[in-house]
């Protein structure tokens, strides 16, 4: 069935200023994704179906900014976003799969997600969604032991977190340590009250970054993801910039 | 710190020791070998493959995932480093040290087969370097063969767990 958004060909879409993702322009703007696998929703999701160039149909699904950080991020203006066509991506705090999905879509049949969550009952969803997205490497595990799954892993060019954890920044640091490339790129969804709540989240987020910071994170971006989280905030930035890296940008 | 000369690699096509082949300065290594690692050019001469086992079947695999994943050397494992490492005498000290990708590894090691194993910042280098270029130095594998070996080895491993592993708590919640 066609998502109630479709309509036929009232709506248009644009490319987004990021790569791989678009606008739909219809009564409302609706962030997209290419959807990898035409036909299927992933977790109920509205697909926009439009006519492509040469008379085919191109399939698109809506990115809820109020379900996903990414999404979020986006929307709220961040600069550099690096879940790219072609990019290889380590996902820590998958939960069920619905953001790691666009992030499928986003990278495409040459990207490569490896998604890892720890608790059972969403890891079971997560695996099954990747039965159909073979871009998507499931791995049911805990995050804090990355050893356990480094048969299962490559090097990465991004690494993106929403662990929800006290120990976050560790987290994130024991898994860049093993895969994340020289300049690679980091994005990190910081909830603040799951990290101190006796404390203002702006005091949070600063001491977050001076974590990141003395683990050879350069973050070069922050925002707030109002109005779509209360008390969060995405960090974006480089691993062990390199010198060629920096004469690119 | 000891001469780190052999790099014991675990991937998802099967088990590598790799060998050392230029071996620098110790004390000047990170900023030296962290940009080393990075060009097939330059770390493929720093690094050789000295021995390859790939696994023989998914469930061969899937079972030294299983065992590597809790820091248990797989019997496989053990009969490939005693053939492919250099001989030790009885009641000799070896005189190499194999660099290990976590310690539990490194013990397991060091008991069964009494070869010393290193694990610090200069091994985590080699393995970032040889994760980078591991398809360029096996023949015949191709990067997209690995990622499919990844993908086939994950689905395994992660299946087994939410299936099998019902005592483990669920406690990830918000």
């Amino acid at each position: 069935k066609d998502g109630g958004k479709g309509g036929g060909s009232k709506v248009v879409v644009e490319p987004h200023r990021h790569q791989g993702m678009f606008i739909a322009k219809g009564k409302e703007d609706a962030l997209c994704t290419l959807n990898l696998v035409p036909g299927e929703s992933v977790y109920g999701e509205k697909r926009i179906s439009v006519d492509g160039e040469e008379g085919n149909k191109i399939e698109y699904r809506v990115w809820n900014p109020f379900r996903s950080k990414i999404a979020a991020a986006v929307l709220g203006g961040i600069d550099t976003c690096e879940f790219k066509p072609g990019a290889k991506v380590l996902y820590l705090g998958a939960a069920s799969g619905t953001t790691v999905s666009h992030v499928s879509d986003l990278v495409g049949e040459t990207g490569q997600v490896f998604a890892v969550e720890f608790s059972h009952r969403p890891g079971r969803e997560l695996v099954n969604m990747c039965k159909k997205r073979t871009n998507v490497v499931p791995i049911v595990e805990d995050a804090r032991h990355p050893q356990r799954y480094r048969m299962l892993v490559g090097m990465v060019d991004c690494v993106f977190a929403d662990v929800a954890q006290p120990d976050q920044a560790r987290i994130v640091a024991l898994n860049s340590h093993q895969f994340l490339k020289n300049g690679g790129y980091f994005m990190i969804s910081i909830k603040a009250n799951c990290i101190d709540s006796t404390v203002e989240p702006a005091a949070v987020f600063a001491k977050e970054i001076k974590k990141l910071q003395a683990e050879n994170f350069k973050p070069s971006e922050q925002i707030t993801l109002e109005p779509y989280e209360r008390d969060h905030a995405v960090v974006v930035g480089t691993y062990r910039p390199t010198k060629k890296a920096k004469k690119d940008k | 710190a000891p001469m780190v000369n052999y790099i014991f690699f675990e991937s998802a096509s099967g088990f590598a020791l790799f060998e050392r082949t230029e071996s620098e300065d110790i004390g000047k290594f990170t900023e030296e070998v962290q940009n080393s690692v990075l060009e097939m050019k330059r770390f493929g001469k720093i690094m050789r493959l000295a021995s390859f086992l790939p696994f023989t079947s998914a469930e061969n695999a899937l079972t030294c995932q299983n065992e590597i994943s809790e820091g248990i050397l797989p019997e496989c494992a053990v009969n490939f480093l005693s053939t492919s490492l250099p001989k030790v005498k009885e009641g000799k000290r070896a005189k190499f040290v194999v660099g290990v990708s976590e310690p539990k590894i490194g013990n397991a090691i060091s008991e069964t087969l009494s070869i010393p194993c290193e694990c610090n910042d200069l091994t985590l280098e080699l393995f970032r370097g040889i994760r980078l270029h591991f398809h360029n130095f096996i023949d015949g594998l191709k990067s997209t063969d690995l990622e499919k070996a990844q993908l086939g080895l994950a689905h395994a491993y992660s299946r087994s767990h939410v299936k099998f592993d019902v005592n483990r708590a669920d406690k990830h919640i918000i």
